[in-house]
């Protein structure tokens, strides 16, 4: 199969995804659409039908256009900022699960960044410019060194890094909450929050219209070309790739596989501590996370969805965060809940990953292709007689 | 005169999708209660023509009769069912269930409706095992017991199943002297029993002492049938080990210079405690190629491992220009200048889904002409591979193609191409030609000698006698883990004489293998 | 004394209480693992058997019924599982991410849609579903119950918590002492080697994963009919992935992964026995985790000792792989 054909299956495959997933979702919208009580059953089938007609526009098109038609900045500018989370963790799923590391510990990892870059705001006392940029750091920082732990243990004693990593996010998740709950927490508010951060500490907005849309958005995609390169452009990279596909090939290529194992789950550490602390110091004003925040979850549809490669990251998650936005308009305006969206999520998740998916007709490609050469070779070899 | 004969095999030809014929033509004719011999090289056809009698494979013409009768063997359960049964090379068992289960895996007996009759599973070992005197422990774990217990196992598992024609692959291959003795009488009373053998092997001692007849296979093509009390072990070794086509490779005198390979003493017993490497000594030096001969098996891939640190000797030495090579990482054993072109080219050779690029560059992405500060030098990097592509004559649309999607004489052309660039000292070839087109292994020859003839050291291991004799400026051969000869030029050597030192008929003398230490 | 006042009757009675989700969860790891099939997928089964159950007791008004549908609803996520992963080659650990997915934000959409909300007065839970006579009942057992100190700590447990327990032995039997528990041990540890006797090596795939989620949908029910009343969000906790752990500790035994899973209880018990004493629970919630990844470490240091003497067995075990 050549490189067309191959781009060709994979748009076609993603497609069918997409298509499968919304067909259910339909299903799913229609059986939840309301019937007027003592309605004849044509009359009782034709109203959920109109429902489910506008429950699916809410979903698909409300993110992007107002009802009367005209495009709604308010809603695109939301969907942009709700991306600035999944992308980091989208890469950071990417570095792990490129160098085969079923590290899962993104969730936990976005939350502990989140709260070490809080932690920062409140405290540290540092001139404005610069503040925002060290709390964001410290919070890489936090979440790196948090990885250490499956890292290393995978590494060195084999253990499971998606066993380890898991029990990590619940860990973490606990303390936090420990600490929100007595050293932190700002006793005069109603609800369990930390004190406020240092007003020079936010990042600040592109767009003043509450969407939060902040420069994190722009350091987002400043990483993504960052990872991207690192991915594809770098030794370490490169030799975190190879180790994803054939360890003992690295092994036997000089490359120094436990090193390069630890090395990729702490840069994931890294890229989603950086992501919760943007998304922390970007969008509010103290830290009241009381659960994991899901975003790490995400993070692997999106990575998924952009095939390992941090450089489709930012596609990616701007479908999932449109289709978050669709289903969160579609719960206000039709009474469908919001988290429809992770029946939705799943779906395409499960359909994407499945390499025997459509493999009838990728081998439908290949035979022709081959036939294609040999045909060609036939002719070739037929000119060089004559 | 059907009657006579068990299994008939009329003119099997079988080509694989990938354009291979492993079979054509092919006839096997087994006599009831005989041990048949199938013999033959590597990749001679043999174990091909077996799949296809236990049903694993389907051949593309020809017909198979079994006891008479015309059969289309379409799995092993429908060979099982007629009376064929089959001990492979790597066990079909399960080392954490007990020899007893293992028996009657998939035919368990029961009790209650419900539950794994156990007494009466050690009961059906117990039986088939006196009766055919073969020995095993019902209760024992398969992953506790020796390796001669477990192919005791695995025939018994075959009768067990109604089966009254055994095909034996290469069943000594794993077994200790003493293991083997012992499976032959055991096949000798199986034989009284009525039982027929057909017992696939290349080791010409034991076909004289334990067959009834053989059928040679070499290159795809049967060489005959011969009554084995008829025949003299050096007939039968030169029909099996000889050249069809004898490749021409110019190359003129080695001029060998200081040794840079030297290995000493090197000892090395398997897992299941088998000698796989005695007492093996020998020098490599600059601008000549080694050649190491012998039957698969006989302790060539243990050797290779060592040389390269992915496995670590009971005893002895390897040095690289002075340096011992035991215990170092790869990287360090690469920046000793040493490098591998691996056996199995999938396993180690390659990254099948990175691209061409990405494979030529694994062993040298940290080197300073392919870096600018922290990023690659794409520019660079496009040059070196394009140029290797180039030189190395690998058909491709472009450098970013995904390996996995050459053909296999393309992907030895990037090992190799890796390989033989990054300024070697000492090149280990393990069969490097293996199972390529024509094209592709005429040009890695040549490049060897090339390389060879410009100061480097080239150790060739291979199991293709045609290569190892051509190539090779001195050459030894190796049997049982052991050097049995050592020839300092190859150029007055025969087939006949080569085939019985890779045969085990005769073994050089110390002083005379010793000769291959330059001290 | 502190000791006395932590390890009382009650204490050891709720260790039991505790460990019995996790258990059956264990259970389902076990027999997946037998078979070659890491089902990280649990923790989200137990979350929607736990819904279905929950209100399918309310619905019916039989607590019995809401366990069954726990049940069967377990296998059928399971073997939907399988479809995906055996069928269609999604990765296992993919396909158990996406089952999780759908544990947590798509079982509260269900919650919302089948409690018919209306006009954002969604449930969130389903704890006013669940009342006490829907509850899966205790049981005293005569004699053992008036046995001072054993009575208090093994009698008056739910018909679940007991049948948790019972299951262990019955797994063993069923992995040990019948055909279908040697074809799955075949057929996770060689699969070419059950193929050729015959086995049909996809069908005990889907079997083996078919029990594995049963017992994940009665860890489930016990959660939502028995340790709380009623379903809510998250409520499983990670009790699924603990299971993993526990069936790595307890080398894939069932006897050896039970005492492994009342590690982790006796260390939740703890937890909220300590936090009951006057400790913040969320600095005592965290110990069951953390003990698991020191578990995971202590059992990979004793495997490794243990791996060198088992050497040849992955040897062969290779070898016939390939």
């Amino acid at each position: 199969m050549n490189k067309k054909q191959s781009m060709l299956f994979g748009l076609v495959r993603g497609a069918a995804a997409i298509l499968i997933a919304l067909l259910v979702t339909t299903l799913l919208i229609f059986i939840c659409a309301d019937t007027p009580d003592g309605a004849s059953f044509g009359a009782a089938f034709s109203a959920k039908l109109t429902q489910t007609g506008g429950a699916l526009r809410q979903l698909l098109i409300g993110p992007a256009f107002r009802s009367n038609g005209s495009i709604s900045t308010k809603n695109l500018s939301d969907v942009l900022a709700s991306m600035i989370p999944t992308i980091f963790t989208g890469l950071a799923t990417c570095v792990m699960f490129s160098a085969n590391q079923f590290n899962l510990g993104a969730e936990g990892g976005i939350m502990l960044g989140a709260f070490a870059g809080a932690l920062g705001a409140i405290y540290l006392d540092l001139p404005a410019g610069i503040l925002p940029v060290v709390c964001v750091l410290i919070a890489a920082a936090a979440v790196g060194a948090m990885m250490l732990i499956p890292a290393v243990l995978k590494a060195k004693l084999g253990v499971s890094e998606m066993v380890n990593s898991l029990m990590l996010n619940y860990v973490v998740m606990y303390l936090i909450k420990y600490l929100l709950n007595t050293h932190l927490a700002d006793k005069s508010k109603g609800q369990v929050q930390s004190y406020p951060f240092q007003a020079d500490a936010a990042i600040p907005q592109l767009i003043d219209n509450g969407s939060k849309l902040s420069w994190g958005f722009i350091v987002a995609l400043v990483f993504v070309v960052l990872t991207t390169l690192f991915m594809y452009r770098t030794r370490w990279g490169y030799a975190i790739r190879m180790i994803g596909i054939n360890q003992d090939f690295a092994m036997y290529s000089g490359m120094k596989v436990g090193g390069i194992v630890i090395l990729s789950q702490v840069l994931g550490g890294v890229l989603a501590g950086m992501g919760g602390g943007i998304e922390m110091l970007g969008r509010y004003t103290a830290f009241s996370w009381s659960a994991l925040p899901g975003y790490g979850w995400t993070g692997i549809t999106v990575a998924i969805l952009a095939g390992n490669n941090p450089a489709f990251v930012p596609f990616a998650a701007f479908f999932m965060a449109y289709l978050d936005k669709g289903c969160n308009l579609m719960s206000t305006y039709s009474g469908v809940p919001a988290q429809l969206i992770d029946i939705i999520q799943a779906l395409i998740f499960l359909f994407f990953a499945a390499e025997q998916f459509l493999s009838r007709y990728r081998q439908h490609l290949v035979v022709r292709n081959t036939q294609e050469e040999l045909a060609q070779k036939a002719a070739q070899a037929e000119g060089s007689v004559k | 005169m059907t009657e006579e004969y068990v299994v008939q095999m009329k003119g099997i030809t079988k080509v694989y999708p990938n354009g291979i014929a492993a079979n054509q033509g092919v006839d096997l004719n087994v006599r009831k209660g005989e041990i048949h011999a199938l013999m033959g090289e590597n990749g001679a056809g043999k174990s091909t023509l077996m799949k296809m009698l236990f049903g694993l494979e389907q051949p593309t013409s020809g017909e198979i009769w079994v006891n008479g009768e015309k059969v289309n063997l379409t799995s092993p359960t429908v060979a099982i069912a007629k009376g064929v049964g089959m001990v492979h090379q790597h066990f079909m068992l399960v080392p954490s269930l007990t020899v007893a289960e293992n028996m009657v895996l998939g035919m368990v007996p029961k009790k209650s409706g419900l539950f794994i009759d156990s007494g009466k599973a050690i009961e059906i070992t117990k039986e088939y095992a006196e009766k055919f005197n073969l020995h095993v422990d019902p209760t024992a774990r398969v992953c506790d017991i020796p390796v001669g217990m477990k192919q005791k196992v695995e025939i018994l598992k075959a009768l067990v199943r109604g089966a009254k024609i055994l095909i034996l692959d290469e069943p000594t291959a794993v077994l200790t002297t003493q293991e083997t003795t012992e499976l032959f009488k055991e096949l000798m009373s199986l034989k009284e029993q009525g039982y027929t053998i057909i017992f696939i092997s290349h080791k010409l001692a034991e076909i004289m002492q334990i067959t009834d007849r053989m059928t040679i296979l070499r290159g795809g093509r049967s060489m005959g049938v011969y009554e084995t009390k008829d025949e003299s072990p050096e007939k039968i070794s030169r029909l099996m080990v000889g050249r069809d086509v004898v490749l021409k490779v110019e190359k003129g005198k080695a001029q060998p210079g200081e040794s840079v390979l030297r290995v000493r003493d090197l000892e090395y017993i398997n897992e299941w405690g088998k000698k796989m490497l005695d007492k093996v000594s020998f020098d490599l030096r600059q601008g000549e190629i080694l050649g190491i001969a012998g039957v698969e098996g006989n302790g060539q891939k243990e050797l290779v491992d060592m040389l390269f640190h992915l496995n670590t000797p009971n005893a002895g030495s390897v040095e690289v220009n002075g340096a011992s090579v035991l215990g170092q990482s790869q990287r360090k054993i690469r920046e000793m200048g040493v490098s591998l072109v691996p056996e199995d080219r999938m396993l180690y050779g390659i990254a099948d889904s990175g691209t061409i690029e990405e494979n030529l560059i694994s062993d040298r992405c940290g080197t300073k002409r392919l870096n600018k500060g922290p990023l690659f030098d794409m520019k660079a990097i496009h040059n070196e591979c394009d140029q290797l592509i180039e030189d190395y004559t690998v058909l491709c649309k472009s450098g970013a193609q995904q390996v996995k999607m050459l053909s296999g004489g393309n992907i030895q052309k990037v090992v190799v191409a890796r390989e033989f660039s990054n300024n070697p000292k000492l090149i280990i070839a393990d069969q490097p030609t293996r199972g390529i087109d024509v094209g592709a292994t005429e040009f890695i020859r040549r490049k060897l000698v090339e390389l060879s003839r410009s100061g480097v050291a080239v150790l060739l291991v291979s199991a293709d006698l045609n290569e190892v004799m051509e190539l090779s400026d001195s050459l030894i051969v190796m049997y049982g883990g052991r050097i049995s000869a050592y020839f300092e030029d190859t150029s007055d050597l025969s087939d006949e004489v080569m085939g019985e030192y890779m045969l085990g008929l005769k073994q050089q003398a110390p002083e005379e293998v010793g000769r291959v230490c330059h001290e | 004394m502190l000791l006395e006042r932590i390890f009382t009757t009650d204490f050891f009675f709720s260790v039991l209480r505790i460990t019995a989700p996790i258990l059956f969860a264990t259970l389902g790891a076990v027999i997946g693992e037998k078979a070659g099939i890491s089902n990280i997928g649990l923790e989200g089964i137990m979350m929607i058997s736990a819904l279905f159950g929950s209100l399918t007791a309310y619905w019916t008004g039989s607590w019995a019924t809401g366990v069954l549908l726990a049940l069967l609803v377990g296998v059928i996520v399971a073997l939907l599982m399988g479809f995906f992963s055996f069928n269609l080659k999604t990765d296992i650990i993919l396909t158990g991410v996406a089952v999780n997915m759908i544990g947590s934000g798509g079982t509260l959409f269900l919650v919302k849609v089948i409690t018919q909300a209306t006009e954002g007065s969604a449930l969130a839970s389903t704890t006013s579903l669940i009342t006490k006579n829907l509850q899966v009942p205790a049981v005293n057992i005569p004699l053992l119950k008036d046995i001072p100190i054993l009575g208090d700590i093994l009698s008056g447990h739910s018909v679940l918590t007991y049948l948790a327990f019972f299951l262990v032995f019955i797994t063993w039997v069923l992995l040990y002492k019948t055909p279908l528990g040697l074809n799955i041990r075949s057929v996770g540890e060689n699969p070419n080697a059950a193929a050729s006797v015959g086995v049909s090596v996809l069908r005990v795939k889907y079997i083996a994963i078919g029990l594995s989620g049963a017992m994940a949908g009665l860890g489930g029910a016990y959660m939502s009919m028995y340790y709380a009343m009623g379903w809510s969000l998250d409520m499983v906790a990670g009790r699924g992935f603990i299971a993993l752990a526990a069936q790595a500790m307890g080398a894939g035994e069932p006897f050896g992964s039970m005492v492994a899973a009342l590690i982790f209880g006796l260390a939740q018990a703890l937890g909220i026995k300590v936090s009951s004493l006057g400790a913040d629970s969320n600095l005592v919630s965290p110990i069951p985790y953390l003990v698991t990844i020191l578990g995971l470490v202590v059992f990979a240091l004793v495997g490794r000792s243990r791996a060198k003497q088992r050497h040849s067995a992955a040897a062969l075990q290779a070898a016939a792989a390939k």
